[in-house]
């Protein structure tokens, strides 16, 4: 009796263990994330080889801001998502990135400091993924002598008029434009533009140029972070447009809400045509409001759709979320983050020798025709007095709570000179011709 | 009628200003209700509570997670935020009260800045901000409103100005009327001779801590609905507009607090429409607080003594 009973037990836990094995050996049968070859419909992290890199690590590193109602830490985080992916896809031939993060407080003493940290201290051979208020304007002499050019994603003018930056967004500048340019088509007579405070003059400065060249009545409403009067902001700007009126928001999604449910308690959101940036592009923003928005928003796109579906790289990066970074949402930061990390990986794999800082630069430097489909045109870097690599966007809106594209890619209005010489440069270099 | 219609304040049409007076009135408000707590517990207790804010904020942080991350019934969540309020000052006045009890009252206002402090803290590492998500804390009553003289007011503004003036009120009554109050008001004059006369002064104490949390959850649930979105935050530094109110109460009368609240709410709001002062609205707690205390001090006589004389 006594056997049998322990018979029973041994086979019962047999079969345990063996289930626990079968497990184990489906959980290591499955691919690792971003691994297998790369394809014109399947996009890998780096090599894609499915192996752990052991070798000695080759390091990155980032700035990013933090304040009370902006979080720019996404790009970074989503940055090193990328890179732990390639990490795990055979790294940078066989050795692993180490990605160095660093937050600052909208402060230039740190920002200063902490790039010298970076590049003296910690020996980084390339800045990726920094995204600040003030960061460009503080740092770009500075990355200028040393050789570097950052891959990351801008904000304000330095890091779209000096030789230190190749954004892969548009920035809030352009980006106001789009969305503008969008809201003018659709026929308003009057536009309110509201933005931080801190990079109003730069950020509003070119939809107000454009709303007033097309003979549109124009008021910019600089606004202090964090918002403690959106309602009585919001009054003043539709008691300025009317109704029939556009009112541009460009703000994260920390503070965009407060705007937009403050239209909703006022009863004014079927009343204004809405433009905004690109940060509330995104389902987990839509998702917070009703319906009656949908068909009221012209948000300009710096990026495809936030959707798996748009391609491969868009269905890479939510798997390199899942895995990576579960608490981070998919949106427009997280593609800023994923492309910095992506292209900067391509940088680093088209090295032939050592990997250093000159090296690692020059071949950022080399960077074009970087096809994605999170952009509407090639990723490029190029040897330039300034990098807009990104200038053509798409208009998207809500419709039951999710994002629907609007108008497809269309070229930034060239209002600044920058932007129309960019054009000629990307045609005479074949920089994203795709030559 | 039609000329008072179109009365131009400074320049600014009267129909345009209305709907500034409505938002101001009810910040204004939250204001005098959280700076009337502020009075009544530093007239029990002499501490001037700084961590109001973050009390309040971190009471709306709970009723946020009850209604997105449980089944919590909205009403509970929104009764937990007040009762967290009180329960929070409560505790920190049992705990550090008594510590505090004879220092200086500078030093006992330090100490509520170290509550505020530890408080943030722990709401920007269990809630931190950010990312793609905003997070809201709208009343039921937000979607019921009235049009008031051609301007439409939500019963949450409602509330936020009747609940001021009915707190005011029964505050006013309760401390000159019961036997709870009169302790209270005893200990504002003197703890000592207050304790010699057999007052309990410990339960005074709570009771007195008990309640303006009462008072700072009520603030911390409203100021969300008002402000469009819950960060913690701008919720944490309104106590400044509140401890205006205070000031302009002198730390004494509550009807001063009151009316000193719903001046700073409307100086603050009345003046966005004006270009030229808008960029300074957020200085109007100080400069309002500053003007009436130079006001009220007026007939007072300064005493120059020369050291040795």
């Amino acid at each position: 009796m006594r056997s049998t009973k322990t018979m029973i037990g041994g086979a019962a836990a047999g079969a345990c263990l063996l289930a626990l094995m079968l497990a184990g050996w489906a959980t290591g049968a499955q691919a690792p994330v971003g691994s297998g070859k790369a394809s014109a419909k399947k996009s890998v992290c780096g090599l894609g080889t499915g192996k752990k890199a052991t070798g000695t690590p080759i390091k990155l590193g980032g700035i990013d801001m933090l304040i009370p109602g902006v979080d720019f830490t996404t790009v970074g985080k989503v940055a090193k998502a990328y890179f732990d992916c390639v990490n795990d896809n055979g790294g940078i031939k066989g050795r692993p990135i180490k990605y160095i993060l660093y937050n600052e407080q909208l402060n230039p003493a740190q920002e200063a400091a902490l790039a010298r940290k970076l590049i003296q201290t910690d020996k980084v051979v390339g800045v990726v993924g920094n995204t600040s208020f003030a960061e460009c304007g503080t740092n770009w002499k500075y990355y200028k002598s040393k050789g570097f050019v950052v891959i990351g994603a801008g904000v304000q003018a330095e890091c779209y008029s000096t030789p230190s930056f190749a954004e892969v967004n548009a920035g809030p500048r352009y980006s106001n434009i789009g969305a503008a340019q969008a809201l003018i088509k659709a026929g308003i007579k009057k536009l309110a533009i509201a933005s931080p405070d801190t990079i109003s003059a730069y950020a509003d400065g070119g939809a107000a140029l454009l709303a007033e060249k097309a003979g549109v009545a124009v008021k910019v409403f600089p606004t202090h972070l964090p918002v403690t009067d959106a309602t009585s902001q919001l009054i003043q700007m539709y008691q300025f447009v009317g109704d029939g009126g556009g009112i541009l928001l460009d703000f994260t999604p920390d503070t965009a809400p407060a705007f937009m449910k403050a239209a909703e308690a006022q009863g004014i959101v079927e009343k204004v045509k809405w433009g905004s940036s690109t940060p509330i592009a995104n389902t987990f923003m839509s998702g917070q409001f009703s319906p009656k928005w949908d068909g009221h928003l012209w948000i300009d796109n710096e990026f495809s759709n936030v959707d798996p579906s748009v391609g491969p790289d868009s269905a890479l990066m939510f798997a390199v979320l899942k895995r990576y970074a579960p608490k981070i949402a998919p949106q427009a930061f997280a593609q800023m983050g994923y492309l910095a990390g992506k292209f900067a990986t391509s940088a680093l794999l088209g090295i032939k020798g050592p990997v250093t800082a000159k090296s690692y630069n020059a071949a950022v430097i080399n960077l074009k025709n970087q096809k994605t489909d999170i952009l509407c045109k090639p990723y490029y870097v190029g040897k330039l007095p300034y990098h807009i690599p990104n200038n053509t966007n798409i208009i998207v809106d809500y419709k039951n709570k999710d994002v629907v594209v609007k108008n497809g890619c269309t070229a930034i209005a060239a209002v600044d000179k920058s932007v129309a010489q960019t054009r000629v440069w990307e045609k005479k270099f074949n920089l994203n011709t795709g030559k | 009628m039609t000329d008072l219609l179109a009365l131009s304040v400074f320049g600014v049409d009267w129909q345009f200003l209305k709907p500034f007076i409505v938002i101001g009135l009810a910040f204004g408000g939250v204001y005098a209700l959280s700076g009337v707590g502020l009075v009544v517990l530093y007239r029990a207790t002499g501490v001037l509570n700084l961590a109001f804010g973050a009390i309040g904020a971190a009471g709306a942080l709970i009723a946020y997670y009850l209604i997105n991350h449980t089944s919590c019934p909205e009403w509970l969540a929104f009764t937990v935020c007040v009762m967290a309020g009180g329960v929070v000052n409560l505790a920190y006045g049992m705990v550090f009260g008594p510590a505090f009890a004879r220092r200086d009252p500078l030093v006992k206002m330090m100490g509520t800045l170290g509550l505020a402090l530890i408080l943030l803290g722990l709401m920007a590492w269990r809630a931190p901000a950010g990312g793609a998500f905003a997070r809201f804390l709208p009343l039921p009553s937000s979607e019921h409103r009235y049009d008031i003289l051609g301007t439409s007011v939500s019963l949450t503004q409602i509330i936020a100005i009747v609940l001021a003036f009915a707190i005011t009120a029964a505050a006013s009554i309760f401390l000159r009327v019961t036997k709870l109050g009169t302790a209270m008001r005893a200990l504002a004059n003197d703890r000592e001779i207050t304790a010699t006369l057999g007052v309990p002064v410990r339960r005074v104490e709570a009771a007195a801590w008990f309640g303006s949390g009462l008072a700072c959850g009520a603030a911390g649930l409203l100021l969300p609905d008002l402000l469009t979105s819950l960060d913690y935050t701008a919720l944490t530094f309104l106590v400044i507009a509140s401890l205006a109110a205070a000031l302009i109460g002198r730390l004494q009368s509550l009807w001063a607090t009151l009316f000193g609240g719903l001046a700073v709410g409307l100086a603050q709001s009345v003046a966005t429409p004006y270009a030229s002062i808008s960029a300074y609205r957020s200085a109007a707690p100080f400069v309002l607080a500053i003007a009436a205390l130079l006001f009220l001090s007026r007939h007072r006589v300064v005493t120059v003594s020369r050291a040795g004389a």
